[in-house]
């Protein structure tokens, strides 16, 4: 019992400056090379659980701490970080906002240096780590040109060099395209199947899945819901609450009744009988660099049109956003021009075109400023000049739509990430565009929360297009009617779902991975006619 | 996470040499222009800078924005201090009148002039200078010093490890801001917010740039909890710091520290003595008078 690597006895946390237990009596023991699982929505815990064992509970965050934490035995309270961070490692969330060193072998050396280890030995560890997760071509280059993946890459290779018999991970995929994911996930096993000890936050379930873990917990509200095998997990959690595999969803959701049917843009219904829909916006041989000497868009082109909800899917720098960006003018074509309801951008303000084109950031932490939700809500549809009354009306439906009614005296910035994500759309949604284009719509989110406002935004009345930049691939099978593959800064394909996404090889070459839903899917093609959810798939055939 | 500035390794005079010698260097050579208001003392101390401006390789279009802000606010303030006659006062205290502009109106009563005069105008001249060298110099350092090097550099010159590395976070916080403030800038105007239409008294002004700077400060500020959770995870600041990167001494480098010390001694031991106040050509005087 005592030489477990892990063993959380009795765990409560409550944070000095908030009410209620962030945690709730939480007991568990990780076995040596185990990889464990941790499930839930956003808010349940689990960065909280994550803080507790590597120490920064309740030695950087204050607060009402109970409960033991022991490390092969021996209880942590009384270690400093700087022990502890020799036996457990993190890497929190997003390697962007953790990585500290200029170069890469800055990075690795960080933790060493600070060990005060001698120079030679840092130098080796550092060469050591890299080669490990196969990156030693990385080790002279910046660490602000790196690809999403390589960055994770890289603040694992910084934890890992300081040797550590404990991994956590809190969200190692959320900023990955697949491909990256399916890689940082096999390091994973390996690392497990080499002893280490591996507690892994992660909202995809379906993902992890593909590498066994030997066990998955399931927190809500602070408590373990659920702590066993993964076959257990659909018995004891409802499919709606974690992402899982299509085969499982189906099976289950066989015995429910089909679930009603998604009106995609309502407004557009009806009138598509039309041959030729109306043109909203059109890419003329666009190309754009940022510097003078490279070039990241080669020759765009491309039409919106009304009726259509594309998925823009490629890997991580492949130019999506820079692509998007040029839709709503914030920048312009270096040759070429962006069309939007028949002006030419350059001859426009970023401001003229929002009122026909609303753009959702990625990050909500980069425009939320207002005291509270509702005049954060009126931002925008006031600067477009719209009446006292309609403002009224525009927050109010922007509100009931991301499911935030009674939160709108709430100040947006004192809300979790999830919560101010839904209000950076619904301040979008409030200024009433014609068309929506949402950049990484559901990072950061929880499977269940996102599945709702997707849904809720499909159907809200007055959009004539959607425009969505996503690395998940089941987003576009399930929502999109037409999906737009960028890879080099190049479009690689533009076509229905049930085209572009057939094309396996093409998805690879793009990073991307197929999923089960669309596996499943392309199977039942035939019967259905068409992609839909897995729900709705267990009652076709 | 912390955007570096525009380094790169270039073959180049101001690369040469050892960043500590450099700062060092840097420190004297400001505390020495800062002595002077005689453009003949001026014109050496430009010419160094004009030097190491030509030989740092960069390309223009790499400095262009910071040059043009800066050489834009330099000129901005030099006309401000010929137009109002303001912060020369102090260094002369005859005016020789080149010529007299008065406005053909009143403001209540005031009739606005401008008044030429020799010392204005070669204060101005020498004020240009001075910040001119200052700026090109300062503008310099983050082209050409290697920002993996902030940290030791900063420790070589005696700071402790803490000190040393927080200034080095500062360092490489400041673009990673101006970032920031472009992605906000770019999210609010996605909102119809237009910072060119901004207008009304200095408090409503102010109020109206909320929008832009809410977002980048609280940005910041959880940025910065984030970095001090990663630098506390691994170790920081537990005990002595091994510093992975080294920076060795050459004799050029000796002999750089060497004439900053003598540059700074000269000037202080001049200024003592009187010389290198303000100073304006006679013949100016004398054409004028």
């Amino acid at each position: 019992m005592t030489d477990l690597p892990l063993v959380v006895e009795n765990l409560s946390f409550r944070y000095r400056d908030r009410l209620g237990a962030a945690v709730h009596d939480i007991s568990f023991s990780m076995e040596r090379g185990e990889i464990l699982l941790v499930a839930g929505a956003s808010g349940c815990g689990k960065t909280t659980l994550i803080r507790c064992i590597n120490g920064l509970i309740p030695r950087s965050y204050k607060g009402e701490l109970s409960g033991r934490i022991l490390v092969n035995g021996e209880e942590t309270t009384g270690w400093s970080l700087a022990r502890i961070s020799q036996k457990i490692g993190t890497v929190l969330q997003d390697p962007e906002r953790q990585i500290l060193g200029t170069k890469v072998r800055n990075e690795i050396a960080f933790g060493l240096e600070n060990l005060g280890l001698p120079r030679e030995e840092i130098v080796q560890r550092i060469d050591q780590a890299l080669d490990y997760l196969n990156i030693l071509h990385l080790r002279d280059r910046d660490t602000f040109n790196l690809s999403g993946g390589e960055k994770q890459k890289v603040a694992l290779a910084g934890v890992l060099a300081m040797r550590p018999s404990i991994l956590l991970l809190d969200e190692p995929l959320a900023s990955l395209d697949p491909a990256s994911a399916l890689e940082t996930l096999q390091i994973v096993r390996r690392l497990a199947d080499e002893g280490m000890t591996i507690l892994m936050v992660e909202h995809r379930v379906e993902d992890v899945m593909k590498i066994h873990p030997r066990r998955v917990m399931f927190m809500s509200n602070g408590e373990v819901r659920y702590l066993g095998g993964l076959d257990g997990l659909s018995a004891a959690v409802a499919y709606q609450e974690v992402k899982l595999p299509a085969a499982m969803i189906m099976a289950r959701a066989k015995a429910d009744p089909p679930p009603a049917e998604i009106k995609v843009l309502p407004s557009v219904a009806g009138t598509g009988s039309e041959a030729e829909p109306e043109t909203l916006v059109r890419f003329e041989n666009v190309t754009f660099g940022y510097e003078a000497e490279q070039e990241v868009l080669h020759g765009i082109n491309l039409e919106i049109r009304r009726g259509d909800v594309i998925a823009v899917l490629g890997p991580n720098g492949a130019g999506k956003t820079t692509f998007v960006k040029h839709a709503i003018g914030l920048l312009r074509p270096r040759s070429g021009r962006v069309l939007v309801n028949g002006r030419d951008t350059h001859q426009a303000s970023v401001a003229e075109i929002a009122s026909t084109l609303g753009y959702v950031f990625q990050s909500p932490s980069h425009m939320l400023f207002a005291p509270t939700v509702r005049e954060e809500l009126s931002f925008g549809p006031r600067n477009l000049h719209h009446s006292p009354q309609q403002i009224e009306q525009e927050v109010k439906e922007a509100l009931e739509i991301v499911n935030l009614t009674d939160r709108e005296q709430d100040p947006p910035l004192a809300m979790s990430f999830g919560q101010q994500k839904r209000v950076s759309i619904a301040a979008i949604l409030a200024m009433r565009s014609r068309i929506l284009v949402m950049d990484e719509p559901t990072a950061g989110q929880d499977y269940k929360n996102y599945m709702g406002f997707m849904d809720s935004i499909l159907q809200m009345p007055g959009f004539e297009a959607i425009l969505f930049i996503t690395h998940d691939v089941d987003l576009a099978v399930i929502y999109a009617n037409r999906v737009i593959l960028v890879a080099d800064g190049q479009i690689r394909a533009d076509g229905r779902p049930q085209e572009v996404l057939a094309d396996l090889d093409l998805l690879r070459a793009c990073r991307l991975v197929p999923t089960s839903l669309l596996v499943a899917n392309l199977e039942h093609l035939a019967q259905s006619g068409r992609f839909m959810r897995a729900e709705a798939l267990a009652h076709v055939s | 996470m912390l955007v570096a500035w525009r380094y790169r390794k270039r073959k180049s005079f101001i690369q040469s040499f050892d960043p500590r010698a450099w700062i060092i260097f840097y420190i004297c050579y400001l505390a020495s222009t800062l002595f002077f208001w005689d453009a003949r003392f001026l014109l050496p101390l430009m010419a160094i800078a004009v030097f190491v401006l030509l030989t740092s390789g960069v390309k223009w279009h790499e400095m262009r924005r910071a040059f043009l802000f800066i050489i834009g606010f330099v000129f901005f303030f030099a006309f401000f201090t010929f137009l109002t006659g303001r912060g020369g006062l102090e260094v002369y205290e005859q005016e020789h009148l080149v010529r007299r502009f008065e406005a053909p109106f009143l403001i209540f009563g005031w009739r606005p002039a401008l008044d030429i005069t020799v010392e204005r105008a070669f204060f101005a001249v020498s004020q240009l200078m001075r910040v001119f060298s200052l700026a090109v110099m300062t503008i310099l350092i983050p082209y050409s010093l290697n920002p993996a090097h902030y940290g030791i550099t900063f420790r070589g010159l005696g700071l402790p490890d803490k000190i040393a590395y927080a200034m080095d976070l500062t360092m490489r916080f400041i673009p990673t801001f101006g970032r920031d403030f472009q992605l906000t800038r770019d999210a609010q105007r996605a909102r119809g917010y237009e910072l060119e239409k901004i207008s009304g008294g200095l408090i409503e002004q102010v109020r109206k740039l909320g929008p832009l700077m809410v977002p980048v400060t609280i940005h910041a500020i959880s940025g910065s909890e984030d970095i001090i959770d990663a630098m506390d995870l691994r170790a920081f600041g537990v005990g002595p710091r091994t510093w992975l990167e080294q920076l060795t001494y050459r004799r050029r480098d000796y002999v750089l520290i060497a004439a900053g010390v003598l540059l700074l001694t000269v000037s202080l031991l001049l200024s003592l003595f009187g010389y290198g106040t303000f100073w304006v050509p006679e013949a100016l005087i004398r054409a004028v008078g």
